[in-house]
């Protein structure tokens, strides 16, 4: 019995996708569908749940913490989403030629990346400290009395609240190696062609950059910035718990992610958690509807 | 083409296989298997409970108890809900009784009443009862504790030594303690300094006089000292009393530490340095802090410590802290978990924790023996610690008391640390603690 080609790939196809979906669907997407609907339950770990309705929703609405998590984790997301992936942008235009020590700088951009999380916290925790930290040392050089060069209180990362929030988006800077390397790939794979006429009509590499490069690479940033939107809802998790333990009080770090945790895990309201988790949920396709229908005007505009 | 859809087919097979049969083997290969004991500590702890099931092991040959180790206390609430929710909880857990009224409340914990009139090993009246009371709900007893401890000041002997300032003794006063810890704040040429303003100061205090979180469990005490309660009702509590004149003065006394006198380190010196790293460094001339810092402090060289009782307002008053011992009713071993829990409080077993150091033990001969009084080991005074026992009292038990003492930490904390105004903390503290209360399930 002989099966037309593109059907029998199409078999195989689906074959091959089978492990892939079956990891999704169980690991993921039955546990999210259980944790939505016990977002309509009180439920404790413990006893059974129980069904409540709306009531988590409503109540969520009226809880300063899940406010305060809520703030804190879109601020997050309004800072640290640009800036990482400018910097990734930034060090992939940098690095994306040959030249000497260029493999050495892209392996030092990716590193941080590769390493665990809660090491990757426990090592910031000992940057960042106050007194005996290598980093509020090297801004005390030169100054006197603890104080920096300028006659200034250097930042006190796990105490002042505004500092400790800058204290996250400074650790996550540094994990944008992910998209640094889809940057890189991006802008090698650009024609060269296309330069090489800006560079006879005299282009400069401002007129380059924002005439090309910008263009050509929109596509895979508008990607990226999407995902790190997505992600940083839940990236900010492991640095607030290892790092500041949702402090300084009374909740400066505290993110939606550990707000989840805490309230599941450690306080047993786990059908309250679930309801928090679906407000994450709805922020997150909220994030992408918003960012998809700003992109599509951007490519009208470009008419990509 | 054929070969690859069928290697698709086979890892998507062995993907299936091994995903349901990892969850099966949880499910059903734990009975007759080893009594599960879930525990978290400093290294130092855990290595007590290690040396606990080794010679659980050599008297009872064939038994087998695993230790399961949480990274900390949080981690272990966390481990065991999760645990009971997939069905597989472990047989016993070792918790504070501060922590266990959530799991108390939802009939987790398998009462014991029936298993302690059969033994003959475990007899009620030989162990102190205010930590037996803390552990019985709604009229049953339902974990066994291995411990008795109170709070109490740990001392640098050598330093008070060095400075010729008295050491702290039975029946000193709060300002005593002031007094004291003032005389102990000094700079690195060992001169007294007043540490208040020690941020962009000329200098920073190179020892502090006192180490004391500001928590309701540190505060307390003091409170019923001086006449005051924490809550309006010990057995069903429904809010925070801390806004009576008792209580507000202990308040403000506490928080005075710092914002008025210096003498304990700031949030900076805290963050950069915790308390106990600080005393066991040297650099911390007393800490209040339970009998669990013992085991820590064991490891000290460099210098000679003790203890000393809490200082006193009105009254003498000290504050519990007990961990028993609990058989979840999920547990699988129950009998063999019962074995090892009579071997673990009964004489035998609590004679090795507390050499160990970790424990006051709640079998009262165990704790009159020399195993915890005798002078081989710190602290010399161990006799503060049972001194105290007629006089501590215990703090609520309610389901919700893990989320208030949290949430009252962080207020506290900017009382002490950032100088809130009193009359804020004490409204912020009652105001955003009712809803608490409130969700709270009592015994």
């Amino acid at each position: 019995m002989s099966v037309r080609p593109d059907a029998r790939s199409r078999r195989q196809l689906a074959l091959m996708l089978t492990p892939y979906l079956v990891g999704l669907v169980g690991l993921v997407l039955l546990p999210a569908l259980v944790t939505l609907g016990l977002a309509f339950t009180e439920y404790d770990l413990l006893r059974p749940p129980t069904w409540v309705g709306l009531d988590n929703l409503t109540a969520l609405t009226d809880d300063p913490i899940f406010r305060v998590a809520l703030v804190n984790s879109l601020v997050f997301a309004l800072v640290a989403v640009p800036l990482r992936v400018l910097v990734a942008l930034g060090l992939a235009l940098l690095l994306h030629r040959r030249a000497l020590g260029v493999g050495s700088a892209r392996g030092a951009a990716l590193l941080p990346t590769a390493v665990p999380e809660i090491a990757y916290g426990l090592l910031w925790l000992w940057l960042f400290n106050p007194l005996y930290g290598p980093i509020n040392q090297l801004l005390r050089t030169g100054g006197e009395n603890g104080l920096t060069v300028l006659g200034r209180t250097p930042p006190q990362w796990l105490t002042d609240p505004t500092d400790a929030r800058a204290a996250i988006i400074l650790m996550s800077l540094f994990t944008m190696g992910e998209t640094f390397v889809v940057l890189l790939a991006a802008r090698r794979s650009l024609p060269r062609d296309v330069y090489e006429m800006a560079a006879l009509e005299d282009a400069t590499g401002w007129d380059v950059f924002r005439r090309i490069t910008l263009p050509l690479m929109a596509p895979v940033l508008a990607l990226l910035a999407v995902r790190d939107v997505v992600a940083s809802l839940h990236f900010t998790f492991v640095p607030a718990f290892v790092v500041t333990d949702g402090g300084p009080p009374p909740y400066s770090t505290t993110y939606l992610s550990l707000f989840v945790y805490q309230t599941g895990f450690e306080y047993l309201r786990y059908g309250y958690a679930a309801a928090a988790t679906l407000v994450m949920i709805l922020l997150t396709v909220a994030a992408v509807v918003v960012q998809w229908r700003l992109f599509r005007r951007y490519r009208g505009f470009y008419r990509l | 083409m054929r070969p690859k859809a069928l290697v698709a087919l086979l890892l998507s097979a062995v993907l299936v296989l091994t995903g349901c049969g990892s969850g099966g083997d949880d499910s059903s290969g734990d009975r007759g298997g080893p009594v599960k004991l879930l525990v978290f500590g400093a290294p130092e702890e855990l290595a007590a409970y290690r040396t606990l099931l080794d010679a659980y092991g050599k008297a009872r040959p064939g038994a087998d108890v695993q230790l399961i180790e949480a990274s900390d206390r949080k981690d272990l609430l966390a481990r065991l809900a999760t645990s009971v929710a997939g069905g597989a909880p472990p047989d016993l857990f070792l918790m504070n009784y501060r922590f266990y009224g959530q799991f108390a409340a939802k009939g987790v914990v398998e009462p014991l009443d029936e298993r302690i009139a059969g033994s003959d090993v475990v007899d009620p009246a030989a162990y102190y009862p205010v930590a037996m009371d803390a552990f019985t709900w709604g009229g049953k007893q339902l974990c066994l504790p291995q411990n008795v401890s109170s709070l109490a000041v740990y001392y640098n002997r050598s330093l008070f030594q060095r400075y010729g300032v008295p050491e702290p003794k039975a029946g000193w006063s709060w300002n005593d303690l002031v007094g004291t810890a003032t005389a102990m704040t000094r700079d690195s040429r060992g001169l007294v300094i007043k540490g208040t303003e020690s941020e962009g100061a000329a200098q920073r205090p190179v020892v502090h006089g006192l180490g004391v979180e500001p928590s309701i469990i540190r505060l307390a005490p003091f409170v019923w000292s001086n006449g005051g309660e924490i809550v309006d009702d010990p057995d069903k509590p429904t809010r925070l009393t801390l806004d009576t004149p008792a209580a507000r003065e202990a308040l403000k006394n506490l928080v005075d530490l710092r914002q008025a006198y210096g003498v304990v380190p700031t949030d900076e010196e805290v963050e950069a340095e915790d308390d106990e790293s600080r005393f066991a460094n040297g650099r911390l001339a007393m800490l209040m802090t339970s009998r669990r810092a013992t085991t820590n402090f064991r490891t000290i060289t460099g210098f000679e410590w003790d203890v000393a009782p809490l200082p006193v307002y009105q009254k003498s008053v000290g504050v519990l802290h007990s961990d028993a011992y609990c058989m979840t009713r999920g547990a699988k071993n129950k009998d063999a978990a019962w074995r090892f829990l009579e071997y673990a409080i009964g004489e035998e077993g609590q004679k090795i924790i507390a050499a160990t150091g970790r424990t006051v033990p709640s079998h009262i001969a165990v704790s009159q023996s020399p195993v915890f009084l005798g002078p081989a080991q710190p602290p010399r005074s161990a006799k503060v610690f049972l001194d105290a026992i007629p006089t501590v009292r215990a703090l609520p038990t309610v389901s919700t008391w893990p989320e208030i003492e949290d949430l009252t930490y962080g207020i506290l904390e900017n009382a002490m640390h950032r100088g809130d105004k009193l009359d804020d903390v004490v409204r912020d503290l009652d105001q955003q603690t009712r809803p608490l209360f409130a969700r709270g399930e009592n015994g």
